[in-house]
């Protein structure tokens, strides 16, 4: 009872001190980390869509603290192989988000086609107490195509990605990519795994397992195979439209009816007759009164020689 | 009302002996109170009001000139403010024009004489005022000629086409209203064409000739007068409240409201009084008609705009208090920027200045003096100005979805020099139109005044 006693007297004011301290220094911790340097980065992408329309995304960001902020309004410059003048793809400026959108002008297509192999490298110059940021990235070129074989109702795409080497399209393997239906700006799976790779031959093959998909109108749909952040060729993405799907029937009968969203010649009946009576109230008004004039002008007329009150 | 017959086939519709008001009343002579109220040449302040109006309004059409030309690109109107001071200056106009039922409809169906004087100040700005918010609502327009297509291909379910069939039902009534107590003032303009120039005279002609002040000629014109103080009421009050429900319909926060009608319409008779107000004085002032408008017509046209004052601001109470109270997220923004952002000077500036001074100035007697009332009613009309920008503008910079990937400039709005130069000249047409019709036209009845006037002596 006593020793109790004592460590409530005694210990207890030094655990709660300890406590405070710690406290103390985990907030200084935290509050060192936050107000540490700011650290300017970039990094670079690329991007093939169906195997022709190649892009460089650029992105910068400022790490502040913990958080990492995008740098907008700031220039970036992006170089195809080496970093001088007559190699320059562009000079940009980051968007809102710190981000710069990149086409690879035709102007660098002698030293584009000179290789399999290329490196961009994407330089955010010095900027205040900010220092030159520098990122690189090696691509090789590379084709990504698709295929689909229907055998006796078991319907099959076959996705094949292809490496330039020495001027020979060589099969790619073990390259990782999501294969199926395009839906809401995603790649629904075309089967029961989320992500397939490719084989020696260069090829991934999906079974389509999605029967009941609707399509358009004539029951297309459009299959897509995308490989995202490869470290060898980057970000690929190929399309296919396929008559797969279930067409879909609008419901034409929506649009007939009289509702206020429908069009003019679809106005609710209420509504018609309840403008239509206000206006014709309102305006035979004003007629009758335009013709009260006219009434007064004949009266006027008629009696010429009557002598005013004022 | 009681009626006093002159003879057999002439008739004078007089008001009740307590309802007169005139000063001195008895002691003007017809001569007197014809000679007072006939419209006067411009003397030299005139000439200088009205040569700067013009000027304005030239800078307005030769901005104009200049979008029509370019395009709306020259305005700072872009994808999210779309409705700019433009339509921000419509809505004012809209307001303003509902005073022309205030003062000669709902007074006169009251039964209340002593706004006699004012009908016709309060009817020509009612005119002008929509003329104008016609006009800006095309200005506002990138493809004026298109106009034509929403009557030819105008969908009754929308609000817009309410709010055109609306405005042009209210311009032809009030331009009737405007014009049926005229014509005994035009007999008297003709009979006195000594005083009257040439070509004012044919105008006279042209439009009253046939006035014979004949006993079955007023009981029409009382009559009609009649049919149109009941008919412009609701169809006042329509017209602002969809004016209202063109943006009550849209989902936004800040015009997500079930509250806009009423508010709108409140908030159109206090600026509608005030501008009276303003007019009153203006033209006692600049024409001597100390007789005619009295201090005690300051005195109950101010006690009307405190009610009207406390009204409005009873609704802004409802308006902002409620969403700010759930402040749900969208509308947080919307209401911070408002209260404390950087739309907070403007906002205040329009309670204060637009409502809640004017109430200070105008609850004392002493306020409710000519000078004291003129000041009130201008705090108000420019509070009101202030406070239909501040509806229209700060929504739209706050929709629902965040604003992505689209240029710094989208981000914000102020008018350009053009948009400017359009609005300010659009107030000055307004003002030149109610310049001119006094200057062409007696702004105070003269038959009406004389008539009370003599039914007051004969008491």
């Amino acid at each position: 009872m006593k020793q109790q006693q004592k460590f409530k007297t005694g210990k207890a004011p030094k655990i709660v001190a300890l406590l405070i301290l710690c406290f103390f220094i985990n907030k200084m911790s935290v509050s060192a980390q936050d107000s540490a340097i700011n650290e300017p980065s970039i990094d670079i992408r690329y991007f093939v869509n169906n195997n022709s329309a190649q892009y460089l995304l650029v992105r910068t960001r400022v790490k502040t603290g913990r958080k990492y902020k995008p740098l907008p309004n700031r220039q970036a410059l992006v170089y195809l192989d080496s970093s001088t003048a007559d190699n320059l793809i562009a000079k940009t400026v980051t968007n809102e988000n710190g981000e710069a959108k990149i086409i690879i002008s035709p102007t660098l297509k002698d030293i584009w086609n000179s290789s399999a192999k290329h490196s961009f490298t994407a330089t955010l110059p010095a900027s205040g107490k900010d220092a030159e940021v520098t990122a690189s990235l090696d691509i090789t070129k590379t084709k990504i195509l698709i295929d689909t074989v229907n055998d006796g109702g078991t319907r099959t795409i076959n996705v094949k990605v292809l490496m330039l080497s020495n001027n020979d399209w060589v099969p790619a393997k073990d390259v990782e990519m999501s294969i199926g239906v395009e839906r809401n700006s995603s790649v629904l799976s075309a089967g029961s795994k989320e992500t397939y790779t490719t084989d020696s031959a260069g090829v991934a093959s999906v079974e389509f397992s999605r029967d009941s998909l609707p399509g358009d109108a004539k029951g297309n749909f459009v299959l897509a195979a995308k490989v995202e952040n490869n470290e060898l060729f980057g970000n690929l993405f190929v399309e296919k439209t396929v008559p797969w799907g279930i067409a879909l029937k609008q419901d034409s009968g929506f649009f007939d009816q009289r509702t206020l969203w429908s069009t003019r010649f679809r106005t609710p009946f209420w509504l018609l007759f309840m403008a239509y009576s206000i206006m014709a109230g309102v305006w035979g008004t004003i007629v009758y009164l335009v013709f009260q004039i006219v009434k007064i002008k004949r009266l006027g007329d008629a009696d010429a020689t009557t002598p005013a009150i004022l | 009302m009681e009626k006093i017959i002159l003879s057999s086939d002439q008739i004078l519709i007089a008001p009740t002996p307590e309802k007169l008001l005139l000063k001195n009343s008895t002691s003007l002579t017809r001569e007197e109170i014809t000679r007072d109220l006939l419209p006067q040449k411009f003397g030299r302040k005139g000439m200088i009001w009205t040569i700067t109006l013009i000027i304005i309004a030239l800078i307005g059409a030769f901005a104009y000139y200049r979008q029509l030309r370019f395009g709306l690109i020259v305005t700072n109107m872009r994808d999210y403010v779309s409705w700019g001071i433009y339509i921000s200056n419509f809505v004012f106009f809209v307001a303003i024009s509902l005073v022309g039922s205030l003062i000669t409809a709902i007074l006169r169906l009251a039964n209340v004489h002593w706004a006699t004087p004012l009908t016709r100040i309060a009817e020509i700005i009612a005119v002008s005022a929509i003329v104008f918010a016609s006009l800006i609502i095309v200005v506002d327009m990138g493809r004026p000629e298109r106009f034509m297509n929403l009557v030819l291909h105008g969908r009754l379910q929308s609000p817009i086409m309410w709010d055109v069939i609306v405005i042009c039902t209210y311009f032809f009534i009030s331009l009737l209203l405007l014009y049926f107590p005229l014509l005994p003032d035009l007999k008297i303009l003709i009979d006195l064409k000594q005083k009257t120039s040439g070509a004012l005279n044919k105008l006279y002609r042209f439009q009253g000739s046939f006035w014979k002040g004949t006993k079955a000629q007023f009981r029409l014109s009382e009559r009609s007068i009649n049919m149109l103080c009941i008919v412009i009421i609701p169809v006042a009050f329509c017209i602002h409240t969809v004016t209202s429900w063109l943006f009550a319909t849209t989902y936004r926060p800040g015009w997500d409201s079930t509250n806009f009608g009423a508010y709108f319409i409140s908030g159109a008779f206090l600026v509608g009084a005030g501008a009276v107000v303003v007019a009153m004085f203006v033209f006692r002032k600049a024409y001597h008609f100390e007789k005619y408008i009295t201090e005690m017509h300051f005195e109950k046209m101010g006690r009307v705009l405190v009610l009207l004052a406390l009204l409005y601001l009873y609704f802004n109470v409802n308006e902002y208090l409620i969403p700010a109270f759930k402040m749900r997220k969208p509308e947080e923004a919307h209401l911070t920027e408002l209260f404390a952002g950087s739309y907070a000077p403007l906002f205040w500036f329009a309670i204060l200045v637009g409502m809640i001074i004017p109430i200070i100035i105008l609850l004392f007697k002493k306020g409710r003096k000519p000078l004291p009332a003129f000041i009130a009613a201008v705090m108000v009309v420019i509070g009101a100005w202030f406070k239909r920008y501040l509806i229209v503008t700060p929504t739209l910079l706050h929709p629902f979805l965040p604003m992505q990937e689209v240029p710094a400039s989208y981000h914000h709005y102020f008018p350009s020099w053009e948009e400017w130069a359009i609005a300010m000249g659009s107030l000055s047409g307004t003002l030149l139109i109610i310049t001119f019709f006094a200057r062409i036209y007696p702004i105070i009845p003269i038959h009406e005044t004389i008539i009370e006037n003599e039914t007051a002596a004969e008491i």
